[in-house]
């Protein structure tokens, strides 16, 4: 078979515009250029402004996480003035946003990645009728139930945070809201139902069962619920060898609080754990529509380039460690906070990011439960942060889908550089200098691609196990 | 024109009971403020009529209306509405993928031709050709116009197509343009808000399915049911601020005691939305309710009027400049000082309730 090219595109199912060009040859992918095709410019848009409105800019990004960029730019704000939020204040900030995550997994899992399992391609197989009626895009049953246990989840976010998207309580000195007595017996009972319907519907067996699994066999034998659905569906297609991943990993840590973070920061490269240093860090820019060299984002700028030159291919940048592509995420998450089943799936594919995010949905369920016990209302939730005059500041927290940093820089009271760097700008950077391309780039050689087909369905999963947010990949 | 199936056929398609439709008509019914004498008349409507296709297209946008909206009301009125309106296109919901979601977009189009509503979220951006946003190898302005050119009616979705939104923020980088500017021989109803508030989506939605008429809209284009009071106006912390009682810095006494926000640079004052009544997340809380502000979002040019924090009499803009705006800001000019004078006459009217009180004693 002679080589053919394809574009996929535009994608459905995932948050904003993304277009995939394939280089196919002898029914599989040889190579894969991954074009963000939205920008917006919300880095220049912030210039100038006073530093507090990227609290209500920022998390405009992204209708879908919008408190992780309210998180990360309430941090920058706080780094830069050397502030540090009130301890009960950050623990409800955790919370909203751990809740904001789990939302996010399970949207993910139930309206955007298995929907796919119920395509007609697959009527042979022996779980795709429980495919079909649990997830068939729009009808399945499992979709309503998700929308409504999120929604009820959600309760909580209405109580701490006002609304949502679009939260305004999260600033640098702590919560806007402080939640009373009562509060803390509405927040356990939204949560208590959560856990019922985790338990009940998507993995069908305790929690803290889930999470104590430790290797891939184990994982594998789980039957029960969606999850045992996936995992039958995972083992029959051979999930786990589809979008292997290079194994390097990336976590600027999950939920930070006064006694550390709630999932440990660092990286994962050759199979060891090494502490996060982001001195070597940069975004080039060779493949991209931006203008400038590749610069560390404390000094970036995003400078579109209108003639949109050959040479490139999508308005993202590539971020770059030490020169190296990393990928971001839950799976990366788990990994790199030491937990034993996302230690055995690491430098996994489809299975792997998958099953990274259900281990996670499971873990975390406990772990709001702890935060929302913790709360003490008579303590102060915010300590306030005089606006920043001079200086500069990174936030760096856990969005569902990965590593999030706002680099802030401040002078005479204004904005005079903003730069944000959001997972998916990891995960679906184009190429670098060197040629390197991004994880998701990399996850998609071999993929098996059948003659004929346009809208090759081993393409779709790899590139929905990432989960990508392409609202925030050019921002 | 092929036959189109009845709403409530579709609603039995979709496993809903008879008994749950009739609810749903008088939830719906009291939503729209209207009496129970009209749930008969939304439960003939929706036996009698074909369903109305809508197709849902996104341009620079953030997503945050989609998940405003799938997380309607009541269970049973997302339900229900979801599965009337099938959303024949929704580019962030729907199953098929590439060219074969293209060509239902197509589809739909043709099949529907001069019957569909567009249900709009996000606006176009018109630097470079509209090169910042490509849907399918084509600027999403093209889209927009393509499917506009056969629609019966528009919707504009949340503040980015009614106004422009964030994006829009100076220096506009990409031109983003709100849709009546691209598309302006159509009816258009602007449902602004950032998003907007599910039950207020719902509620616009169903009313244009029920009654196949667009909503009374204020001179804006906005439904007068939804947008015609201040939040301020129903605002539960109004009483603190008709006595003066205001929050000084975050999470103080007064914070704890719910005073009112307007210090800390609460735009309820001058914001038309329906926040402080329906609320949101199911009709759990407000952003004031949460101890933060009102920003505005629903007002045209909410992101461009100097810092969030500021308070409305000390906007920047006013009076600064002479330009083509002049007359806006002008008019908005009097609103901050009839704030401040509002403020005042609130004070004065405590204090001279104080003196009376003490010459009663």
């Amino acid at each position: 078979m002679t080589g053919t090219r394809l574009i996929v595109g535009p994608f459905n199912r995932v948050e904003g515009d993304l277009e995939v060009h394939l280089d196919v040859a002898d029914g599989a992918v040889r190579s894969a250029r991954v074009n963000a095709p939205l920008y917006r410019g919300f880095e220049r848009m912030l210039l100038g402004r006073p530093p507090s409105d990227a609290l209500t800019l920022t998390p405009r990004i992204c209708g879908i996480c919008s408190i992780s960029q309210s998180a990360a730019a309430a941090r920058a704000l706080a780094a830069a003035g050397g502030h540090v939020p009130a301890p009960q204040g950050e623990r409800v900030a955790a919370l909203i946003h751990a809740i904001e995550n789990v939302s996010d997994h399970l949207t993910h899992f139930t309206l955007f990645f298995m929907p796919d399992f119920a395509r007609s391609c697959y009527a042979g197989r022996s779980w795709h009728a429980r495919a079909v009626d649990r997830f068939a895009a729009m009808e399945g049953a499992a979709a309503r139930q998700a929308i409504e246990a999120r929604a009820a989840l959600m309760h909580i976010l209405g109580l701490m945070a006002g609304k949502w998207p679009h939260t305004l309580a999260i600033q640098p000195g702590g919560v806007t809201r402080a939640p009373g007595p009562r509060d803390k017996v509405r927040i356990a009972a939204s949560l208590a139902a959560f856990r019922r319907y985790l338990e009940d519907v998507v993995f069908g067996g305790p929690l803290e069962a889930f999470a104590a699994l430790s290797t891939r066999e184990a994982l594998m034998d789980w039957e029960t619920g969606d999850a045992g659905l996936f995992l039958r569906i995972a083992a029959d297609l051979d999930l786990d060898a589809l979008g292997r991943g290079e194994g390097r990993y990336l976590s600027f840590g999950a939920y930070p609080l006064a006694g550390g973070h709630a999932f440990a920061p660092g990286l994962w490269r050759c199979g060891a754990r090494y502490p996060l240093d982001l001195s070597g860090l940069v975004e080039d820019v060779s493949h991209a529509w931006m203008l400038g060299g590749p610069a560390h984002p404390g000094e970036g700028q995003t400078l579109p380039d209108e003639d949109m030159r050959e040479a490139a291919y999508s308005w993202c940048k590539a971020p770059r460690l030490n020169g190296e592509s990393y990928e971001t995420g839950a799976l990366a998450r788990q990994v790199i906070d030491g937990h034993p089943l996302a230690r055995d799936l690491a430098g996994g594919g489809v299975l792997a990011r998958v099953a990274g995010r259900l281990l996670e949905l499971a873990r975390t369920q406990g772990l709001m439960e702890d935060l929302s016990r913790g709360i003490e209302p008579a303590a102060r939730f915010m300590d306030p942060a005089p606006e920043v005059r001079e200086g500069a500041g990174a936030g760096l927290v856990e969005a569902a889908r990965g590593a999030l940093g706002h680099w802030l820089r401040v002078e005479k009271g204004r904005i005079a550089g903003y730069q944000i760097v959001a997972p998916t700008t990891w995960n679906f950077s184009p190429r670098d200098a060197a040629g390197q391309p991004g994880p998701l780039e990399a996850a998609l050689v071999g993929a098996p691609v059948a003659q004929g087909d346009e809208t090759p369905v081993t393409v779709q999963h790899i590139v929905r196990s990432f989960d990508p947010c392409m609202v925030c990949t050019v921002h | 024109m092929a036959e189109i199936e009845t709403f409530y056929e579709v609603m039995r398609r979709q496993g809903i009971t008879r008994r749950s439709f009739m609810k749903y008509c008088s939830l719906t019914a009291s939503a729209l403020g209207l009496g129970p004498a009209f749930v008969p008349k939304i439960a003939h409507a929706m036996e009698t009529k074909p369903r109305t296709p809508v197709i849902w297209v996104n341009g620079l946008e953030c997503t945050c209306c989609s998940e405003s909206f799938i997380r309607g009301a009541h269970p049973l009125a997302k339900d229900v509405v979801l599965s009337m309106i099938s959303l024949d296109y929704s580019h962030t919901l729907m199953a098929a993928a590439g060219h074969a979601a293209e060509a239902a977009l197509e589809e739909t189009i043709q099949k529907y031709k001069g019957n569909y509503i567009l249900a709009v979220e996000g606006n176009p951006p018109l630097n470079e050709d509209g090169m910042f946003c490509i849907v399918g190898g084509k600027p999403f302005v093209e889209q927009l116009r393509h499917a506009a050119k056969d629609a019966k009616a528009i919707i504009s979705w949340g503040a980015c197509a009614s106004y422009g939104c964030v994006q829009a923020a100076a220096p506009n980088p990409t031109r983003a343009t709100p849709v009546h500017k691209v598309i302006t021989d159509k009816p258009i109803i602007k449902v602004p808000g950032c998003p907007p508030i599910a039950e207020v989506m719902t509620g616009v939605i169903t009313y244009m399915l029920t009654f196949d008429r667009l909503p009374e809209l204020d001179r804006q284009g906005r439904p007068a049911m939804f947008y015609s009071q201040r939040i301020h106006d129903k605002c539960y912390r109004r009483p603190h601020f008709d006595a003066g009682q205001f929050v000084e810095q975050w999470d103080d006494e007064y914070a704890r005691k719910g005073y009112c926000l307007y210090k800390m640079g609460c735009k309820g004052p001058t914001t038309y939305n329906a926040c402080s009544t329906v609320r949101w997340n199911e009709g759990v809380s407000f952003p004031i309710q949460s101890g933060h502000g009102c920003i505005g979002c629903s007002e045209d040019g909410f992101w461009d009027q100097g810092g969030f924090y500021d308070r409305l009499t000390t906007i920047k803009q006013f009076g600064v400049e002479a330009t083509a705006d002049q007359m806006g800001f002008a008019a908005a000019g009097v609103v901050g000082a009839g704030i401040a004078a509002h403020v005042a006459a609130s004070a004065l009217k405590r204090a001279q309730k104080k003196t009376q009180d003490k010459e009663e004693v």
